[in-house]
Formats: structure tokens, C-alpha cells, sequence
């Protein structure tokens, strides 16, 4: 469906909305196309294609609100839908605070590229498609005798979404995603079959890497044979920029504005409070070009703007959409995290150092690199935590062997502030911009 | 009118246009095609701050085209069913079999006779439809809900909870001209409490998730979820991590069918199998564990989330024996796989919805009564843990390493429980795990809460267990 349809019909649901006795509303359109074709082994294994459209209905009706949504986009049936909607919205209780936003928050207007979509999307041929994912495969296949199964998948999509309200918010933005996935099987040690996979991610086609993913994910996999269990105790913990941001979700969610209002939150209470470690900085930097994540309005159509949640130690922001902002009596913020990112000053550190996953492993001396989570969970009102890990244990800088069925248990409060130290290399693959982590004496549970 | 005929008339195809979209599937070469019609809707009511004041209704409508060439899968979905949209959806999935023509496995056949039909009474049959029953009738619940919460706990601050009903209509067709219709209701209630003391948060959910329609929504069973909640919360203000490490943990009966799923159930799917990759793939007919373990997988049971009248590619369901006295009797299969080990499927081919195609997925997946009481599993145990409460769970397929999250439980000194726990991780490794269960206690039942499975797309499934001891797993914990 095209861009012009889709905003007609988000129009044509606003005018209903209102004609139907709404005193405000919001529409949101989301129209997506995608593809994957996945290699296991020699041959394609699956091959995907898609292209969806919603829309997504927010009702306000004196106090009253309803959130609804549908992928029948027919005018007759968004009337239907939307006078069902209105209808059912009467039945609930009054919340005042169910409201559209201050209208001075909003986003006003482009400022620079933030370098999100790749015009070429549409030329790129099947066949070459196809073919990144078997010569990924073709990196490994049959390349080691231990290799079981390999299996590499490339995928794309374009995403759009365009938000309009009732007092006038107009905005669009799109966005390109391509990957390149591969996963690797090798015998190990008895029937253990340990798998390493390897991914990369880019916005542009032309800076997807493509060599090295196949490899990579034999790697890992190969580096998994016979792991030990570690006696349980206290151990330097190193957590792989992979997979950082598990140890910084547990923060994020806890900054919610619902979980602070909802009393579900360790940090309830904590604004302007020193909670974290001295020199630890959580920033927001929502208009970094080509950064996944960046954008310049949240769902709300509230303008984002770059700032720190979290600044040596203290925390200065919450996460505040306008719900949550009269519930509170606390300034709107942004809905939540767009480009989080963390940071770690202290005394002989310079802010331009480069400090990468070798140096910290080297700093730590001996200790636990985590390479993978396995299950666990956190929990949100007191942020106690415990998670099952994989990885490597090191000593004087050296990765030794593999680790296996541990887990690592804490509270999240306590963990960062024991931080060994904070790496300058996150991956520009994930949503979420978090580099090498470490932190001091953390509890692992083995034999 | 026949419900398939209702059906055809609500996506608006005849028999001869669902035989032309796979005419056209089939046309670069596939062996065997299917069209997978859905329309779903589903309803959420939500009481937050002592009111229920949200609500939520979201049309999900489409349909999806598989063609397979040998085990190779082609795959698109359309939201529009005009007949050229399905034509071109068709097109684009017939395009597998234009490719690895050299090496392509035999074309997947059904072999041997399907246990069941499609002509069976529905495992869900409602007695009052959501789509007839009006929010005005819902509310009462939720604010009776909400009533009971607090008035059971001073220390009670906060009530969430939410009712959520859904009915997605189905319409399956494949090149084998097997035709045939379903109507899949679903209600969940889930309430979580947050409680305060001194200082102190805790915060507990419950829930409970049936096919049904609205008759199973009574006062009977907000009384059991309240009661529920408000206990599983206030047991957290008395509990501690434990020390961590290796020890023998015993599973209470119900959700720790968990660890079924994540161990054992997982890697049973047979696709992981076929591929070699998992820890299981040479085990099959093979004794993996004591003679007093049986392990089924039941999309058979009324009412039940994980029941299903016919899978997701035209199976009829079944009650399927995995371990059968300690020997691995079937994996879990779709077409696909079954044909590669050259058996029936076991109607465990199942999806999220028509945006995806199927794989093997559990359905309710629970171990069978041993002999045991679970008071003689207790006090058989000299320092170990007790575990009820469940949350989450994981596995690695192939290293066989699995977890479960465990939100509350007991330590066990002496033969008896005594210090709560609470909020551990609790890792171990399937077969090795499965091997050391050494007592299985004849208490066995399969837990109604929202479980949900995440392989690559989210299924509703249970699970369930009788009382077991697991000699040893390693227990998350601190000094």
C-alpha cells in the first residue's frame, strides 16, 4: 500500500474518531515489507516474503481511553472497527489523565538526515539476496570436520510509521534494516553439539559486512568444547558487548515512568539520588546519524532530545510520557530509551581512550568473560537478579576454557556499583549502543 | 451451512479458487503445497489504580501460501484475500522450488495412518461467545478482583490485572485437498499484586488461561486468583537467595512441568533433530531415564491453552507419547520432519498466526504419575531446595544446558522445609537432569497459568508434573 493511501485512511480514522463523539484521538500507521532467505548447509531452506500494514487506534473520550488495532484497512471496515471502538471506550471508568500531550512538546520539524533508510531497498535483486547467504554458508560448510550444521540467514525490511493526532501532529519516519545471521553446530565432547552464531546488522546494504559472519559463528562454536563448571564463589565478571545490554535492561525498565507510578520500580524515589557508582554516566543520544534507534519524536510525537538518565551515579531523568507525567506530577521526558548508551569516568581515564573487550579482560586479571545468557530473570521492585551465563574464564589476561551451567546472581544496584570498568566498543549492530562491561566480585554459582 | 462453508464465505473463497492458489503454488515444481486462512480478534480490559479504565481491541486478518520442495520451505502471507493479492502471494512462495534443484530431499509424504480426524467434537466448545458478551459484563470481575486483593493484605499498594479473550477463526487447504475449519477461543486473567512494608517492595503475579468462552469467568475463580496472589506476594517479605551451588532440588507438582519443556521438550522437536543438532538426536528408542518416567505431549485435553482440534498443517491432534517408561518413544513432528524419519506427524506442526509458517511446537507437555508421596520426596532430602513458583525458562539445544527462573520455594534441611527462597536461577543439563530425577510422586498436574513459548514466533502452550526429586542442578544463590 502506498505512503499517500496510508495516510489518507489515518486521516479519514481521525475524522471518524471525532465524528463519532471522540474528544481526541491518535493514529498510528505502520506499513512493513520483508524478506529473508535462510541456507542451511548447500541449499536454500527457506525462502520469506512479506509486506503488512496496521493501524493503530488510541481513542480519548472525555477521560475514557481505549487502545485498538487493526490490519483491515478497507474504509468500510475502519469505520466499523472504529465506531465498535468508541462504543466499547464508554463503558470504562474516567482516568483525566488519559490525555493528548502539550502541544509545545511536540516535534516541529526535520533538522538533519539522521541517515535511517537505504533508497535502494527496492533494486536489490532475489538472486543477491540469495547469494549473501550461501556464500556466507559456503565460508564453513564442510570446511571442518566437526561441523554438524550450518545455517546463515539474510534478511531485510522497510518500516514505516506514520503518527498523526487530533491536535495536529503530522510525522513519518522509515527506516532499512539488513542482516546477515549464520549459526553453527559442531560435535562436542559426548552428544553435547555446542552451536556459536554470529550476526551483523546494518542500515545500508552497502555496509552490511558480509565476510567473516559464517566463520565467526564456527568459531565460537568450536571455542565452546569442553567446558568446565567452576567452583561457586566471587569472580570478576567481563560481559561481552554482545550481550551487555541484558545487565542494563533491568536499569532501563526500572527508569519506566509506568513501573516508577505502579510502586514496581527499585528506583522509585531515586531521582537526584547518588544510587550508581561515582564516574557511571547512562546517556541518551537519540540523533545519532545512522544509529539504529535514532529518531526525532517518540509515539506520543513528543520531540526526544539527547540527555543523561543517569550522570556519575545520580539519576536525573526518568522516562516520562504524558500518562505518567499527571499520574507523577513529574515533567514529560520521552516515552523510553532510543539510543542508550553507557559511560565510566574516573580519576587518569581520558574521554577520547580507546578501552576494547582485550584491555578490561587484561585489567581484570582473572576472572569470567560472559559470552551468552541462558534463562534467568530480575526482579523489577527490588532489582535482585539471576541469570544463567556462559563463557570463558580467564587468568592474567588469558582465556583458559570454556565455562558451563552457571549462574550469576545479584542485585543490579550492587552490581554497578562495583564497576571494574566500562569499554569504548559498542556494536553498532544492536539497538542499543552498550559496550564491554565489568564489573567486581560477582557472585557465581557452579559446583 | 457447514462452519468450513461459513468459513469460505468470511475470507471470501470458493473451492475453486482455494484449488487455483495451490495449482499456482505448485507451478515452479513444489511437491506440496497450503493455504492457512486467519481472522482473529482479540479483546483486552485492564484495571489499573483501583479502576478498570482501558481497553483494547486488535483485527488480525490474513493469509499465508507453504510450499514445500523436498524440506525446503517457500513462504508468504497477504492481509489482502482478493484473489490476485493470494495469486501473487502464491507466486512468490512457489519460488523455492526454483532453487537447489541438484540436491533437494524426497518430496515429504504422509506415512502411515493419521491418528485421529478433522471430524471430531471440538476440544473447546463454547457455551457463551466472547464476541456476545459485552464489556459492561467483564468489568464486575475485575473490580471484584481488585476488592478481594486488597482487602486480604494491609501491606497490598497496587493492583494490575487484565482480562484478555480472543476467537481466531481458521480455514486450511493443501494440495492433498484436505479441507478444513476451526474456531480457536482464548481467555487469560492475570493480576499482579505490589505490596509494601517498612520500606520494602514485593511484587507477585497470577494467571489462568483456558480455550473457553466466557462461562469460565466466574466468581469462583477470581477468588482463587486473588487468594493466589496475595500469598505468593507476601511469602517474598520472608525470603532470601540461598547459598548457591550444586544440590538436589525437589520440583513441586504443577508449573514445574517447566522443567519439562525447557530440559527435555525442546529438544524432542524433531527439526532440531532432523538437523542434527540436538543434544537428543541419536536417542531415539534408546532409555535415557528411570523406568518410572513417562512423558507426554497432550493437544488433546479440553479447554486446555495448549489444546488444538487439528494442527496448523491439517494434522488431527494427539495425545503423544515421548517417553514411554523411560525410553524416547517419538520426538515431536510437522510434515517436514516426520516424513524424514518416516513416520506419521504427530500433529504438532503449529504457528503463531499467518504471518509465519509452522514448525514443531509442544502443546501441553506433562510427565505421568510415578509411586511416590511427595512428603517421602521431601524428607528423603538432607540439604537441598523445593521449588513452586516459576517464571521463565531456557534452553541451548544443542549443549543441552537448560534454566528455569524461580520466583519462590523453600530450602530443604533435614527432611523438611523450612527458609523461603526466592528469585533464583536454577541451570542444568537436559539429559543429565532427566537421568537424575531418582523419585517421582504420584501428584501430577498440568498447570493452567499464560505460559507461552518463544521459539521464533510465540505459541500458547502448558505444562505440567507430578512432585520429582532431581538429584542435582546447580542453584543460583549468594555468599
Amino acid at each position: 500500500m502506498s505512503e499517500i493511501l496510508n495516510k489518507n485512511i489515518a486521516k479519514y480514522a481521525i475524522d471518524r474518531s471525532l465524528k463519532g463523539g471522540c474528544s481526541a484521538a491518535r493514529i498510528t500507521l505502520n506499513n512493513n515489507i520483508q524478506s529473508s532467505y535462510s541456507v542451511r548447509n548447500d541449499k536454500l531452506d527457506r525462502l520469506q516474503q512479506a509486506n503488512g500494514s496496521s493501524l493503530y487506534i488510541q481513542l480519548f473520550t472525555e477521560g475514557k481511553y481505549g487502545a485498538y488495532s487493526t490490519n483491515r484497512m478497507e474504509p468500510s471496515e475502519v469505520e466499523k472497527f472504529i465506531n465498535n471502538a468508541i462504543d466499547a471506550t464508554k463503558y470504562l471508568a474516567t482516568d483525566n489523565c488519559r490525555v493528548l500531550p502539550d502541544k509545545s512538546l511536540y516535534y516541529s520539524g526535520e533538522e538533519y538526515d539522521l541517515e535511517q533508510y537505504d533508497s535502494s531497498f527496492h533494486d536489490i535483486s532475489p538472486e543477491v539476496k540469495c547469494d549473501i547467504a550461501f556464500n556466507c554458508a559456503a565460508e564453513i560448510y564442510k570446511k571442518d570436520p566437526s561441523i554438524i550444521s550450518v545455517n546463515c540467514e539474510y534478511g531485510d525490511s522497510d518500516d514505516y510509521t506514520y503518527i498523526i493526532d487530533s491536535q495536529g501532529f503530522e510525522g513519518e519516519s522509515k527506516q532499512t534494516t539488513f542482516t546477515l545471521s549464520a549459526e553453527c553446530s559442531v560435535k562436542g565432547t559426548g552428544d553435547s553439539r555446542p552451536e556459536g552464531w554470529w550476526f551483523e546488522s546494518s542500515i545500508y546494504i552497502d555496509k552490511l559486512l558480509r565476510e567473516g559472519v559464517g566463520l565467526k559463528a564456527f568459531e565460537r562454536a568450536a571455542s565452546r568444547l569442553n567446558p568446565k563448571k567452576l567452583k561457586s564463589g566471587k569472580y570478576n565478571l567481563v560481559l561481552e558487548n554482545t550481550v551487555s545490554s541484558r545487565l542494563i535492561s533491568p536499569i532501563i525498565s526500572a527508569l519506566n515512568g509506568s513501573s516508577i507510578q505502579q510502586n514496581n520500580s527499585f528506583l522509585k524515589g531515586k531521582l537526584g539520588q547518588r544510587v550508581f557508582a561515582e564516574g557511571f554516566t547512562l546517556a541518551d543520544n537519540p540523533h545519532q546519524k545512522g544509529a539504529y534507534g535514532s529518531r526525532y519524536f517518540d509515539s506520543e510525537g513528543i520531540a526526544t532530545k539527547s540527555m543523561n538518565i543517569i550522570e556519575n551515579g545520580i539519576v536525573t531523568n526518568y522516562y516520562i510520557n504524558t500518562y505518567n507525567s499527571l499520574k507523577l506530577n513529574l515533567p514529560v521526558t520521552v516515552e523510553g530509551p532510543s539510543v542508550p548508551t553507557c559511560l565510566y569516568s574516573y580519576p587518569g581515564r581520558s574521554s577520547d581512550s580507546s578501552i576494547l573487550a582485550d584491555d578490561i579482560i587484561k585489567k581484570c586479571g582473572k576472572g569470567i568473560l560472559v559470552t551468552g545468557f541462558n534463562g534467568g530473570n530480575s526482579n523489577s521492585s527490588t532489582g535482585d537478579f539471576s541469570f544463567g551465563v556462559q563463557g570463558f574464564y580467564f587468568e592474567n589476561g588469558v582465556i583458559l576454557f570454556p565455562i558451563k551451567e552457571m549462574n550469576i546472581t545479584g542485585n543490579i544496584l550492587s552490581l554497578w556499583n562495583n564497576i571494574a570498568e566500562i569499554g569504548t566498543d559498542p556494536r553498532m549492530s544492536g539497538r542499543w549502543l552498550i559496550p564491554t562491561l565489568a564489573f567486581e566480585s560477582v557472585n557465581f554459582s557452579g559446583i | 451451512m457447514t462452519e468450513t462453508g461459513k468459513m469460505m464465505t468470511l475470507f471470501g473463497v470458493s473451492r475453486e479458487d482455494l484449488q487455483l492458489l495451490v495449482k499456482t503454488a505448485l507451478s515452479d515444481g513444489g511437491d506440496f503445497a497450503d493455504l492457512y486462512f486467519e481472522h482473529s480478534i482479540a479483546n483486552e480490559l485492564s484495571l489499573r489504580d483501583s479502576e478498570v479504565n482501558s481497553t483494547g481491541t486488535h483485527v488480525d486478518y490474513g493469509m499465508g501460501v507453504r510450499v514445500l520442495f523436498g524440506d525446503q520451505t517457500g513462504y508468504a502471507y497477504t492481509e489482502v484475500t482478493t484473489l490476485d493479492q493470494m495469486l501473487k502471494a502464491a507466486k512468490v512462495a512457489s519460488k523455492i522450488a526454483l532453487h537447489s534443484k541438484e540436491n533437494r530431499t524426497e518430496p515429504v509424504t504422509l506415512n502411515g495412518k493419521l491418528n485421529g480426524n478433522l471430524t471430531l467434537n471440538s476440544l473447546y466448545k463454547i457455551k457463551i461467545p466472547w464476541e456476545e458478551t459485552e464489556i459492561s459484563q467483564k468489568i464486575p470481575y475485575l473490580k471484584e478482583l481488585n476488592v478481594l486483593i486488597f482487602s486480604a493484605d494491609e501491606r497490598v499498594s497496587k493492583v494490575m490485572a487484565r482480562i484478555s479473550d480472543s476467537n481466531s477463526s481458521v480455514l486450511y487447504y493443501n494440495s492433498e485437498g484436505v479441507l478444513a475449519s476451526d474456531i480457536r477461543p482464548m481467555f487469560s486473567l492475570v493480576a499482579t499484586c505490589i505490596m509494601e512494608s517498612n520500606g520494602r517492595v514485593e511484587n507477585g503475579s497470577s494467571s489462568r488461561s483456558f480455550r473457553a468462552g466466557f462461562e469460565f469467568l466466574n466468581s469462583d475463580l477470581i477468588r482463587e486468583i486473588a487468594g493466589e496472589v496475595v500469598k505468593k506476594t507476601s511469602f517474598l517479605f520472608n525470603a532470601v537467595r540461598p547459598n548457591g551451588g550444586e544440590m538436589p532440588v525437589v520440583m513441586g507438582s504443577g508449573s514445574s512441568g517447566i522443567l519439562l519443556h525447557e530440559a527435555i521438550g525442546h529438544a524432542f522437536e524433531a527439526d532440531f533433530n532432523r538437523l542434527g543438532t540436538s543434544i537428543f538426536a541419536d536417542k531415539l528408542g534408546k532409555k535415557i531415564c528411570s523406568e518410572e518416567i513417562s512423558v507426554v505431549d497432550d493437544g488433546t485435553i479440553p479447554f486446555n491453552r495448549g489444546a488444538i482440534n487439528f494442527d496448523d498443517e491439517g494434522i488431527p491432534s494427539q495425545k503423544t507419547y515421548m517417553v514411554t517408561n523411560g525410553v524416547l518413544t517419538s520426538y515431536l513432528h510437522d510434515r517436514i520432519s516426520a516424513s524424514y524419519y518416516k513416520t506419521t506427524p504427530t500433529g504438532n506442526g503449529r504457528r503463531e498466526s499467518f504471518r509465519y509458517m509452522p514448525l514443531p511446537r509442544m502443546r501441553a507437555t506433562y510427565m505421568e504419575d510415578g509411586k511416590s508421596t511427595e512428603s517421602e520426596i521431601i524428607s528423603s532430602v538432607k540439604r537441598g531446595i523445593y521449588a513452586d513458583n516459576f517464571s521463565n525458562g531456557q534452553v541451548q539445544i544443542g549443549a543441552g544446558d537448560f534454566t528455569f527462573f524461580v520466583k519462590s520455594g523453600y530450602m530443604i534441611e533435614n527432611g523438611n522445609l523450612t527458609t523461603p527462597i526466592k528469585d533464583i536461577n536454577i541451570i542444568g543439563n537436559g539429559p543429565e537432569a532427566l537421568a537424575d530425577i531418582i523419585a517421582v510422586a504420584n501428584n501430577s498436574r498440568v498447570d493452567n497459568s499464560t505460559w507461552t513459548c518463544g521459539k521464533e514466533q510465540y505459541c500458547a502452550v502448558s505444562c505440567g508434573m507430578p512432585s520429582v526429586l532431581v538429584k542435582k542442578l546447580t542453584v543460583g544463590g549468594v555468599d
